[in-house]
């Protein structure tokens, strides 16, 4: 951490050992403080407003007050609740099944956009990567009814297919497609940003070794590419998946009325049915479900800053 | 050993300065009643409103009512808050007002767009203040039958009708009953659309009407407050007659997320027949939104459901006069005119009270059978049903 102090022992070059000992404690002292100082209200922010209520969740609905009983006892009674109902399970299934098939595509346009993206330098490629970017500007709400014009019943697609004499269109609106499109759309700038930066760092000078002993394209992206970007690539594939699976508002606007997305229908259960403790345990699953990614994202990520230091 | 202490006094240290800066602003805000009363002139006092209401009503909160009030009466402001689809809406902020009730805290809200009766446990509580012709003049003018309740006043109305495209229904075809809008979706699949439930009231109390239908047509059976759990097995007819006509619904039984869905279904020609609100489906006629080949009717039978929808203010909000002098005002007849012109909605007040030829122009809305849904509970059990029995053929517990 740079420490604005840092020069202030040699503006006064009398001094003796002892007070320049001092000095640099107070220093180190200084820095510490700022640090603290830096890292306390993201901290507080995460306890207070993430870790508290997110245990107090699981807490609620472990511990169940049985009919008749004073105490709230330890049960797993809201859990087999949310895993006997049909409706829960073929909702959970859902929403895992949008997520890999959404995570899955992401893969297929994006892996081939940043390799395209790191080797390019002309300006198609450059108009290409702005236009990668341009869903991040884009809000939620405005592409879902964006998206129903474009891909809804008489909508643009629907209307160009029936100029050149295809009238068979049937809508992914109000469909699982519908859902897969819109968040599809959505993660394409994020999940090309970071693997084009995640290529990037390869060094030319290794491709440009490899090629020079012979080996063809396929065998630079097997043996160098691949391997140099698996750590990206799994950032991008775990990051997606927790986006994914607790995403509202395209799945809200874009999805079925059944089965529905663990947001949407947490939301519904809370707001509609008004049963807070059912939405508690479809929220404490779903973040189950996603804590698991993300143990797998924070050792992606320490493996990394360990193999630096 | 010394280095531990000092990191531990540092610490400290950073506690004690983060608590004195949320220490401040409390005590800040401890003092402004005081200077406020000194000054009234000085600065507005403010005025927290807020809605859940659909996009229609939001809009015209804000840029309609909030700088006419502001206009008329310059010294409050409006702080004007849209809660649609967070948490469970305005209903969340009477939770907040209760909970700050029990605390002896600023609830910081002054008006819900919130109906009173839904919830006879807050009523019970003590939470709302009673509205009526002492504290708001204009009251008088409020027809009798959207006096629910005394601690909500009713504002403005509508009603779910149907609209249809006159292009491709004939005015002879047009379902004049509940059961021959029934035979109608069944003869022409894929040309009726009403949206879910809980996404919009044109989807609610489309299905509500159903339940109307096989309880016998009388909806003062629904009383509000908790669920009469012999009514509630009744609902299991309504998810038949649903789910037998959910084929013929458009695109094999989709239904859209909510009141403008819907109207865009209809709008763009997938539909041709769908539930929606009044006022949505005038507004939409007037700005083009809708082309004017649309019509609307409503049933001969029992009509839809619709109501009026009130104001509440929390016996604890800060601002009361603030509170009750908005309240009075959206009874005003500049208000009341403009719940007709700007948003096709019903007036609150007596036809009588608006100027002569207003009533003549909106005689095709005058209507005085509006059914009630009694919402809270009813409206839970109600959507529960519909996503378990009609949206899919799954059970609970399966």
């Amino acid at each position: 951490m740079p420490c604005p102090y840092g020069s202030s022992s040699t503006l006064y070059p009398m001094t003796t050992q002892s007070i320049s000992r001092t000095a640099s404690r107070l220093r180190q002292t200084y820095s510490a403080l700022l640090g603290y100082l830096m890292v306390l209200p993201p901290l507080l922010v995460m306890v207070f407003l993430i870790f508290l209520p997110a245990l107090q969740a699981v807490v609620r609905t472990l511990f169940v007050k049985a009919q008749g009983a004073t105490v709230p006892t330890l049960s797993l009674v809201n859990y087999t609740a949310f895993f006997g109902n049909s409706i829960a399970r073929s909702n959970l299934w859902f929403t895992i099944w949008i997520t890999l098939v959404t995570v899955a595509v992401l893969f297929v346009i994006c892996f081939p956009l940043a390799i395209y993206l790191r080797f390019s330098s002309s300006w198609i490629a450059n108009a290409v990567q702005m236009l990668s970017l341009f869903p991040l500007f884009v809000p939620g709400i405005i592409l879902a009814f964006a998206l129903i014009r474009f891909i809804g019943p008489h909508g643009t697609v629907d209307t160009i297919l029936q100029l050149i004499g295809i009238n068979r269109f049937s809508t992914p609106y109000l469909k699982p497609a519908g859902i897969i499109i819109g968040l599809v759309w959505e993660g394409i700038p994020f999940t090309v940003l970071v693997l084009t930066a995640g290529l990037r760092q390869v060094d030319n000078a290794l491709i440009e070794s490899a090629r020079d002993v012979g080996a063809s394209q396929w065998r630079v992206f097997r043996s160098i590419l691949l391997p140099l970007v698996q750590r990206p690539a799994m950032i991008v594939f775990c990051l997606n998946i927790i986006g994914t699976f607790g995403a509202f508002t395209l799945p809200y606007l874009l999805g079925p009325a059944a089965p529905q997305m663990m947001g949407v229908y947490m939301q519904q259960t809370y707001g509609g049915y008004q049963d807070r403790t059912g939405a508690e345990t479809q929220a404490v699953i779903t973040f189950l479900f996603s804590a698991i990614v993300g143990i797998l994202y924070v050792r992606t990520v320490t493996k990394q800053r360990a193999e630096r230091r | 050993m010394k280095a531990l202490f000092s990191k531990v006094s540092l610490f400290g240290i950073v506690c004690a300065l983060f608590l004195a800066a949320c220490v401040m602003p409390a005590a800040n805000s401890g003092q402004a009643p005081a200077s406020n009363a000194a000054q009234p002139a000085a600065a507005p006092s403010v005025i927290n409103v807020y809605t859940d209401g659909d996009t229609n009503i939001s809009d015209w909160f804000a840029n309609i009512v909030k700088p006419a009030f502001e206009k008329k009466y310059p010294q409050y402001s409006v702080n004007f808050v849209t809660v649609r689809g967070v948490g469970e809406g305005t209903k969340t902020i009477a939770d907040r007002a209760l909970a700050a009730m029990k605390t002896n805290s600023d609830p910081q809200a002054e008006v819900l767009d919130f109906d009173a009766l839904g919830y006879p446990e807050m009523i019970d509580a003590g939470l709302w203040q009673k509205l009526d012709e002492t504290n708001v003049p204009n009251a008088k003018d409020v027809v009798k039958a959207a006096r629910t309740t005394e601690f909500s006043m009713a504002y403005r109305g509508s009603q779910v009708l149907i609209a249809y495209d006159s292009t491709k229904v004939p005015e002879n075809e047009v379902p004049k009953t509940f059961a021959d809008l029934i035979k109608w979706i069944k003869a022409h699949p894929g040309q009726f659309a009403y949206c879910r439930p809980d996404k919009g009231g044109s989807g609610g109390n489309f299905v509500d009407r159903a339940i109307y239908e096989v309880t016998g047509k009388d909806p003062t059976i629904f009383k509000a407050g908790p669920v009469d759990p012999a009514l509630i097995s009744k609902f299991d007819d309504a998810w038949a007659l649903l789910r037998d006509i959910h084929p013929a619904i458009y695109d094999n039984g989709s239904y859209p997320a909510g009141n403008n869905p819907s109207l865009q279904l209809l709008a763009n020609g997938s539909v041709s027949m769908i539930s929606a609100w009044s006022d949505q489906s005038m507004q939409a006629l007037s700005k083009g939104v809708l082309p004017d080949t649309i019509k609307l009717y409503q049933f001969t039978d029992l009509p839809m459901p619709g109501g009026y929808a009130p104001l509440s203010v929390p016996k604890n909000a800060k601002n009361m006069q603030g509170a009750l002098d908005f309240v009075n005002f959206m009874l005003s007849q500049e208000m009341q005119i403009s719940v007709l012109k700007d948003i096709g909605g019903f007036p609150a007040v007596e036809w009588t009270t608006l100027p002569k030829d207003l009533q003549s122009q909106f005689t095709s809305v005058i209507t005085d059978k509006v059914p009630t849904w009694p919402g809270g509970a009813w409206s839970a059990a109600r959507d529960k049903g519909w996503y378990e029995n009609v949206a899919t053929n799954m059970k609970q517990g399966e």
